[in-house]
């Protein structure tokens, strides 16, 4: 429709000796009035028009407005507007509007026509003729007068039509002025900086009657949508007339905005509006502030077929997917884009997939599939995803090492991990969670020096700020053996954390004291640690979002075991001091319950499982039968972290009761290597 | 641990209801704030004169431009710095007026601040004011978290009528968080930085319909800085042969350009986001300037969301570029207010 429309008017300026006058079945040209304008002669125009069409005055000069209007010369119409009373008119036309009834709520206004109709083409004259009075001001720029132009527009349309507008009443020609003064008021008002009054004509332009097309009432939706998302302005919640009993109000600028642009793609997927790809963008963009990708997606579900073509539809899906963190939906919606009868070479989903992918051991050998192809792709105008393709093929090289075949392909994964990061760095040099993931690569494969140069470089890249870096240095110190270093780590961590995230500052912490043979300490901190996570689990409303720590909270259980362990380490101490503190207490069953209650809740720890295989595996001393249990145990416990060292050793152990002295050797030798460079906390837990 | 007993060390901002107040009372307590503001700050800025009230000050491009140059100083952030500590007084005065006079400045302010942090620069005084800022909002939303019920359609609202039966039942309402509850700081603590400018930024965009263009172009550069993804595009722009040569070139280590990058947390995305999608879409009138400078920045941190692989971001900022792009297609310009032109003109 709007095509036609300039159409026309491109075709008008061609031939515009075709344009007519017409009225009362006469016609007149155009060009005969025009050359009375364009001599300044409104007079003569006004009487040429009045003989010709046997018009009266004020019919003549708002025709000839209109001419005027049309033909750009915007000055010239607001000078025959202004040549009209229109006010008087208004009020001729208000003392022959019926009077006011009772008011009529939306649902039984009577459909019958009225009894004093109207007299519809007078007030058509007049309201079409301050309408455009309002755009020429518009066109001049001077928007605060024709605000108030329009805005005159619909205060005579109410008085007029005091009982709404219904299709029934109105002829076409007031419906459209009627339309367009609707949807221009909040505009101009907008154009004029009076935020409030655009406020309030958006919501007047919806929450009234208007009789207005389901299009118009759609673009009036999304310009309000877009202004309560972008102006700044916070708008008050509708009045309390608008609300009805029951139905939802929207609170405050996003919400009133994220309903609207629900109502429009509702709206769009009923064919009740015509599509407009800017509401879904919009939509998207306010959702996402919110985080709430998840509902994005379900609105992109429910677009109708045909808007987006399937792949870029299950790619916009997996981003919404991924964000919302649900994995597995977005893996396998990028399985299908990336399939090769699709779109196999689309650089940001392969990459989103690989990231994905290496965030999962099962599948980071499929993910480093995709980061191959990726890297393949980054070309051309891409070519600065080169290097994210790189890093994408190193993590999931990585992952992929931690579930290997053969201690012959975990080397050979590590090292490519390793190769494919280090390609990475020379097209990202200054990417800290590049540095980061180098480093935590090095440390995995046990090359300290190389992991504390790296976790220092990141800590420096970012001022300190990302809570993981400390614990990575405060790590690899620990490997190195320096516990006293990385207690200072950990101390000057604190020191940049708030209380509520020092959770696994605190556990590090602890476990430190325990390296350090001063358990007393580590029982304090363990304490405080503990009171800590109580103290968020009670005050912590959903309402909360810690930013850096939703991965590595501190459990409550993840105390408790650290408390056990330290009780079932104290029986072998001979400190008195110590000893009387912890008086009384069998330390082997509530150590064991405390472990087994860990297990229930995670059946994939492997702290837990090494530290039941150790308890009973010393249980096994004197009781035989608890020893296959302790050895399925760590044997599963060194699946998933082979370089468990305490894993190692007590397998050992677990071997030499049962008088395999061979494998019992092997173990430990296992366990000795180890030894020297075993951090007090995994690697694997911080990525 | 001593969150709480050293941010008291300041005053503790007065709540913001100058509205209750007796008015006369208020005028005359403003207008001596004001002065002594005004005065303060003549003593700092020597290079343009101060113009007598507060409002003209607001509008005034040449004290701005000195106050920005003031700030870009290598050493503009240390902790006796003049400028940051007027920045400081002025908003502590509580004067709805003045503090706007220092949000103009939180963009700079923000951007120098963050990109200055891998260089260990004292920077004491930027964190004063960014403090104030994030005292200021703990304060007047009691620490509480600012949240969005994301509506459900088959609930009937104002604007639709559902046919699904009439539900009463809020609870199956989605409340989404779109800022999370604000904990009292004393001090800068690194793990915190990007929360407390976030902070800052989003006060910064609750007024940024009173903010002045230069503001928000300010803004816009140190988004382009901070996601530090400008070098991807020179292929583009080397026709124009506007960068100097030496600027592009940097071999190992880090040169200038890239030590603007710094980790974008959603704490600090998600703000910046909204004050972007206010830049192009949500101004008075048409500005090319600031929308092309916002689409920009936009396109920076599209860029830099790829190289994260942040979902998130990806989807919000390649939202906006869309929505730029289909604003500047021609086809979207059609003007639905304008009357028919037909040939036949009746009365």
């Amino acid at each position: 429709m709007l095509e036609n429309q300039s159409k026309e008017l491109s075709e008008n300026r061609e031939d515009e000796i075709t344009r007519q006058l017409c009225a009362n079945g006469l016609f007149m040209k155009t060009t005969e009035v025009e050359a009375k304008l364009d001599e300044g002669n409104i007079q003569e125009a006004e009487s040429s028009l009045r003989e010709g069409l046997s018009l009266n005055s004020e019919e003549a000069r708002a025709l000839l407005g209109r001419l005027e209007y049309q033909r750009g010369n915007l000055e010239g119409a607001l000078r025959l507007f202004e040549g009209i009373d229109l006010q008087a008119e208004i009020q001729r036309l208000q003392a022959s509007a019926p009077p006011p009834e009772k008011p009529v709520t939306k649902k039984n206004r009577p459909r019958e026509p009225q009894q004093q109709p109207v007299p519809q083409h007078a007030a058509s004259l007049v309201l079409e003729a301050i309408y455009l009075k309002a755009k020429s001001l518009q066109k001049l720029g001077r928007t605060t007068e024709a605000a108030r132009e329009c805005k005159s527009v619909l205060d005579s349309v109410e008085k007029i039509f005091q009982q709404g507008i219904s299709d029934a009443q109105v002829d076409t020609r007031l419906q459209e002025t009627v339309s367009h003064a609707v949807e221009l008021l909040p505009a101009l008002f907008k154009d004029s900086g009076d935020y409030q009054e655009a406020i309030s004509a958006y919501r007047r332009a919806l929450l009234s009657q208007w009789n207005l097309d389901n299009d118009s009432c759609a673009r009036i939706q999304k310009d309000f949508a877009v202004f309560l998302l972008h102006s700044g302005v916070e708008a008050s919640p509708p009045s309390l007339a608008s609300q009805v009993e029951g139905s939802y109000t929207p609170r405050n600028n996003l919400e009133e905005a994220i309903l609207l642009l629900m109502i429009l793609i509702k709206k769009f997927n009923s064919g009740k509006a015509k599509w407009d790809p800017s509401v879904i963008e919009h939509l998207t963009f306010a959702l996402s502030l919110c985080s709430q990708t998840s509902v994005v997606a379900k609105q992109l579900e429910e677009v109708m077929p045909g808007v987006f073509t399937r792949v870029e539809r299950w790619n916009s899906l997996a981003l919404c997917y991924s964000a919302a963190g649900q994995t597995s939906a977005a893996v396998n919606l990028l399985r299908k884009s990336l399939h090769k009868h699709e779109q196999p070479d689309d650089l940001v989903a392969l990459l989103l997939a690989a990231k994905l992918c290496s965030e999962e051991p099962s599948l980071a050998a499929e993910g480093a599939g995709y980061a191959e192809r990726g890297v393949k792709n980054a070309q051309g105008m891409d070519e600065h995803l080169k290097g994210v393709g790189l890093r994408m093929l190193g993590l999931c090289l990585g992952k992929q090492a931690k579930v290997p075949t053969s201690d012959f392909e975990r080397s050979r994964l590590q090292s490519e991990s390793l190769k494919a990061l280090d390609g990475a760095i020379a097209f990202e040099h200054n990417n800290p969670d590049l540095i980061f993931e180098l480093g935590v690569q090095y440390a995995e494969q046990r090359n300290l020096k190389a992991a504390s140069r790296y976790a220092k470089e990141f800590i420096d890249a970012t001022g300190g700020s990302v809570l993981k870096g400390w614990r990575f240095l405060a790590l690899v110190l620990s490997a190195q053996q320096r516990f006293s270093e990385a207690e200072v780590v950990t101390d000057a961590a604190l020191d940049e954390t708030a209380k509520w995230d020092q959770g696994p500052l605190l556990r590090l912490k602890a476990k430190l004291k325990i390296s350090q043979s001063n358990p007393t300490e580590a029982v304090e901190t363990y304490r405080y640690l503990l009171a800590l996570v109580q103290a968020q689990r009670k005050s912590f409303g959903p309402l909360r979002t810690l930013s850096q720590m939703e991965q590595d909270r501190v459990n409550e259980f993840e105390v408790w075991h650290g408390l056990a362990y330290l009780y079932s380490s104290l029986s072998h101490w001979n400190d008195v001091e110590v000893c009387r503190m912890w008086e009384g207490r069998k330390e082997f069953k509530p150590a064991l319950a405390a472990f087994l209650d860990g297990l229930l809740l995670d059946e994939s720890s492997v702290p837990c499982k090494v530290a039941v295989g150790a308890l009973l595996c010393e249980r096994g001393k004197e009781y035989q039968p608890t020893l296959p249990v302790a050895r399925s145990l760590l044997s599963d416990a060194l699946r998933i972290d082979p370089t468990n060292r305490k894993a190692w050793y007590y397998l050992g152990m677990v071997h030499k009761h049962d008088g395999r002295i061979a494998d019992a050797t092997d173990c430990f030798q296992a366990a000795s290597m180890l030894e020297e460079s075993d951090p007090i906390e995994s690697f694997s837990t911080i990525l | 641990m001593s969150d709480s007993s050293s941010s008291h060390d300041s005053p503790p901002p007065p709540a913001i209801t100058g509205v209750s107040e007796p008015p006369v009372a208020n005028d005359s307590d403003t207008n001596a704030k004001c002065q002594t503001a005004l005065q303060s700050l003549s003593s700092i800025v020597t290079t343009a004169t101060i113009p007598p009230t507060i409002s003209l000050l607001l509008e005034d491009n040449a004290v701005s431009a000195a106050i920005s140059s003031l700030l870009q100083l290598p050493d503009s952030g240390a902790g006796d710095n003049n400028l940051c500590r007027w920045l400081y007084d002025t908003f502590q005065s509580s004067e709805p007026q003045l503090q706007l006079l220092v949000l103009r400045f939180v963009p700079l302010i923000a951007g120098l601040y963050l990109s200055r942090v891998p260089l260990r620069q004292p920077q004491a005084g930027f964190e004063a004011v960014l403090l104030a800022l994030y005292a200021h909002e703990t304060t007047s939303r009691a620490g509480q978290a600012v949240t969005v019920n994301i509506p459900d359609l088959s609930h009937a609202s104002i604007y639709h009528e559902s046919k699904g039966p009439a539900k009463n039942n809020s609870t199956c309402l989605n409340i989404a968080v779109i800022s999370s509850t604000l904990d009292p700081h004393g001090t800068v603590r690194s793990t915190r930085r990007a929360r407390i400018v976030g902070v800052a930024l989003e006060l910064y965009y609750g007024k940024i319909s009173m903010m002045p263009r230069e503001s928000k172009l300010n803004f816009c550069e140190s988004c382009e800085k901070w996601a530090g993804q400008n070098g991807e595009r020179e292929e583009e722009e080397q026709p124009r042969g506007l960068i100097p040569e030496e600027e592009s070139v940097a071999v190992g280590g880090r040169s200038e350009k890239d030590s603007g990058r710094i980790p974008l947390p959603w704490e600090l995305v998600q703000p910046i986001l909204r004050i972007l999608g206010h830049c192009l879409m949500g101004m008075k009138g048409e500005d090319r300037e600031v929308c092309e400078a916002a689409s920009k920045a936009c396109q920076s941190l599209y860029l830099r969301s790829l190289h994260d692989i942040n979902p998130k971001a990806i989807l919000a900022t390649g939202s906006l570029l869309r929505l730029r792009e289909m604003a500047l297609d021609p086809k979207n310009q059609v003007d639905h207010t304008e009357i028919s032109s037909d040939n036949v003109l009746s009365v």
